[in-house]
């Protein structure tokens, strides 16, 4: 059907359209010709181009079809990296959302979209799965920022639970349903062939109905193929792997897996577990708690470009010795746990063994998600406050090989 | 979520961007006809002195009796010669990453972005030289390969990173902020491995068979609309099949000969799995889901359908073999079929859209003052439900035709400026 150039509709012939609006759709422009409604001729001088403005093309009309379908509420967070505002759905105010506003044009960035929104942009859109936070829509806002339109969890997330030791108690039942939650996410991803890569209890936040969601994928990567380097420094130090420690650049799952036990971990002992306050601390914790790498346990390991110890050699632990601390959850609990913190990734458990241990079928039963316990207030301020942050890359770590140039000299003195 | 037939179908790739031939060719005559309009309205709304072009048609010199006021049209493109155009920059797209010496996925991912970004826009919206580069930037970062801008340019000899960066949000936009895209690469390298474990194939045939295969993976379906056709072991498939028909043949023989036993799903449910949406693979033990996997997704019936598309695939990369690769470089081709779009797009092209800095700057300036009114936030009061004339959502006049018109005024106006 040949369409007339010249009697494209206007924003004006469009105020009587067919979409049942109320009063501030009213001017909504469509560009997209189509059978005049109501009548009345178009004149294509109405328009000047230099008079109003600009009409919309299909696919900016689409955008603003998006962004028309939530309403932006108060602001949950604010930061450098991203603003988070409570907001609803327009055809149904109960709906609730939080919009997360990445801010395109950042001060430090000076190369377009950041590559925290990329990844983030790139692997919510494909991962669908009731443990992983999901993105409802995408639009762009008219001073270009990319607005991700999330789920709203406003129950908090796992650290704010852990860490109120006063007033939230709970047993091994609970600890086993956050933890298959926790899995099956995990689990999700590598099975799409997605490194998470920044596992910790305040990215895994936490549904008006208890389900436990895995948020912020601003780290996450496809895995490489075989052969092609990746960066090392991934993870927030507390849940960060030995190897990628050791400065390891070929990596898959198992380094997510490391991230699980220690969130496990955590959650039984209710404080973090290895909390090294550098990685020179971090490495020595793992070698005091764990156990040292060494080529005996980790054939190989000393290759790695970063491998450095204390001199004095800690022998891996065995599962008995995780019996005192860890025992609330259990023999089979703690045999879990000792194979999520195997120093050799390529002897750690994959989410996929997690999901196959038996530690789930025997009692208790892990707690229905109704009825785990839960903070009845500050979770939404919490959510504000998770998704704004930027993620793991911490700014005293990013110029790593100084880092690790000095990790040596101190363990030359720490004897 | 048990196959990966029922993965793909959760991908964007799919729910986004897969269409028959006739709603893709749909989609192009609406685009066309839908750019047709606007630009036309909004070339004849500009006095014609301020146009970019003194003579769009011939007509446009026949003295005009009603005077200025209905200025003549430029002569369109159709749908069919924006086609040709989208075909002959990914062509330019594909040389622009071998010169950068960018990955095949890179390289694929770019083209996929370049084309899917055409469906809904006419290339006589926005300039697809300049699209072509912003598609190969920002699929390095979907990619996972950050460059810096000022790198990313300095391969290419050019000077102006703004360039690029305006266009790359209106390029996200235009994939509908799906970024994900999904290859045949490793679908060959399995396949490959697969063929490689039967003892009658010898391995110097397998290899020639993969060089080829691959060569036609990086060209073929990337300049076709395969992508848009069929799924990434389909084009493998179909690409196999080319470098070796038997090897293909083959391969889908040793896939379907598998007999189905009965379904059998009865394993114990593990309280791991208690979800609705639990992993299925918790579900059964490890050795038999193989097996019972493949009984869903392969009975007999299927194979003959899946034939038929790998042939219908094939018939598609055969038109763009990677010998093609020199007629879209020749120079007696692009000077019989591309120079004369060129020019015809050089009168006919959007002049609100066409320079992507300008445009850009022209909507941050707009949502920089709403910001400043309105206390640091843009679109709260739009988002809170007052929705204000487009010509407020994308900025007023741009400033650059302002500029035009008194300049036009100044040069071009026979009588000289008013009094």
């Amino acid at each position: 059907m040949a369409v007339s150039p010249l009697v494209a509709p206007t924003t004006d012939a469009l105020q009587s359209s067919s979409r049942p609006t109320s009063s501030s759709l009213k001017r909504q422009a469509s560009a997209v010709p189509s059978s005049n409604g109501n009548g009345t001729p178009n004149l294509p001088s109405t328009r000047a181009a230099g008079s109003g403005g600009m009409t919309l093309d299909p696919i900016e009309q689409l955008n603003e079809d998006e962004k028309r379908k939530y309403i932006k509420g108060k602001k949950l967070g604010e930061g450098t990296y991203a603003n988070v505002y409570l907001g609803h759905a327009r055809h149904d105010p109960s709906v609730l959302v939080a919009i997360k506003k990445i801010k395109v044009l950042q001060q430090t960035y000076r190369d377009g979209m950041a590559p925290d929104a990329v990844r983030e942009l790139k692997y919510l859109r494909e991962l669908h799965h009731p443990n992983i936070i999901s993105l409802l829509s995408v639009f762009s806002s008219k001073d270009q920022n990319l607005n991700l339109v999330l789920e709203y969890l406003p129950l908090g997330d796992l650290e704010m639970l852990i860490r109120d030791v006063d007033r939230v108690r709970y047993g091994a039942g609970d600890i086993k349903a956050w933890m298959g939650m926790l899995t099956r996410a995990v689990w999700f991803c590598h099975d799409n062939f997605v490194l998470h890569r920044d596992i910790k209890p305040n990215n895994l936040l936490i549904a008006a109905d208890g389900e436990v969601k895995l948020a912020d994928f601003g780290l996450a990567r496809s895995f490489a193929d075989p052969g092609r380097r990746m960066t090392a420094n991934v993870i927030t130090r507390w849940y960060r792997p030995p190897e990628l420690l050791f400065g390891a650049r070929h990596y898959g799952g198992a380094v997510d897996i490391w991230s699980v036990g220690m969130v496990f971990a955590e959650l039984i002992i209710r404080a973090p577990f290895l909390a090294g306050n550098t990685e020179v601390e971090q490495i020595a914790l793992i070698c005091k708690q764990i156990g040292t790498p060494t080529e005996d346990n980790w054939p190989g390991v000393t290759q790695l470009r970063e491998y450095t110890v204390p001199s004095e050699v800690v022998p891996v632990w065995g599962k008995e010795a995780y019996m005192g601390r860890f025992g609330a959850v259990g023999p089979d609990g703690v045999d879990l746990l000792v194979r999520t913190v195997a120093l050799d990734p390529k002897k750690r458990i994959t989410a996929r063994e997690m999901l196959e241990h038996r530690w789930w079928r025997t009692e208790p039963k892990p707690t229905r998600k109704e009825d785990l316990p839960r903070k009845s207030s500050g979770g939404e301020e919490k959510m504000g406050a998770d998704l704004r942050r930027r993620n793991g890359l911490l700014e005293d770590e990013s110029n790593s090989r100084g880092s690790k140039v000095a990790r040596k000299l101190d363990f030359g003195q720490a004897k | 979520m048990a196959t990966e037939d029922a993965r793909y179908r959760e991908s964007s790739q799919y729910q986004l961007w897969s269409f028959s031939p006739t709603q893709l060719a749909a989609m192009r005559e609406k685009t066309n006809a839908a750019a047709r309009a606007r630009i036309a309205q909004r070339l004849s709304s500009m006095p014609a002195s301020s146009r970019n072009t003194s003579a769009p048609t011939s007509s446009a010199n026949t003295p005009d009796p009603d005077g200025a006021s209905t200025p003549a049209l430029p002569e369109f493109l159709t749908p069919a010669e924006e086609a040709l155009l989208v075909t002959f920059n990914t062509s330019e797209l594909l040389r622009a990453g071998d010169h950068a010496e960018m990955s095949d996925e890179i390289k694929a991912t770019a083209a996929a972005f370049f084309r899917r970004f055409y469906v809904t826009n006419s290339v006589m919206t926005y300039p697809p030289t300049e699209m072509l580069m912003v598609a190969l930037y920002f699929a390095c970062k979907a990619e996972g390969v950050f460059l810096s801008i000022t790198d990313f340019i300095k391969t290419f000899g050019r000077e102006n990173p703004e360039e690029i960066i305006a266009g790359e949000f209106l390029l996200c936009q235009g994939l509908r902020f799906a970024i994900d895209v999904k290859h045949p690469f490793r679908a060959l390298r399995g396949a490959v491995m697969e063929l490689g474990t039967f003892p009658d194939i010898e391995p110097a045939r397998l290899a020639a068979a993969e060089q080829r295969a691959r060569e036609i993976l990086r060209f073929s379906p990337l300049i076709t609309d395969a992508y848009f056709h069929y799924t990434p072991s389909q084009i493998m498939l179909a690409a196999l099949s080319l470098a070796d028909r038997g090897l293909a043949e083959r391969l889908i023989a040793e896939t379907f000969h598998y007999v189905a036993p009965p379904a059998n799903n009865s394993g114990a449910e593990t309280p791991a799995s208690s979800g609705p949406d639990a992993p299925a693979p918790s579900r059964k033990p490890a050795p038999r889901s193989d097996g019972e996997d493949k009984a869903q997704i392969i009975g007999s019936h299927i194979r003959d359908k899946v034939l038929g598309t790998i042939e219908a695939c094939r018939d598609m990369l055969s038109k763009e073999l990677p010998e093609r690769r020199e007629h879209w470089t020749n120079k007696a081709v692009i000077k019989a079929q591309i120079t004369p779009l060129r020019k015809k797009l050089n009168k006919c092209h959007d002049p609100e859209r066409w320079n992507l800095v300008e445009l850009q700057r022209a909507r941050r300036e707009q949502a920089s003052k709403k910001a400043d009114s309105e206390d640091g936030d843009a679109e709260d009061k739009a988002g809170g439900g007052t929705i204000e004339p487009d010509g407020a959502v994308f900025g007023g006049p741009l400033p650059r035709d302002t500029k035009r018109r008194k300049m036009g005024k100044g040069l071009e106006d026979p009588f000289g400026p008013p009094l």
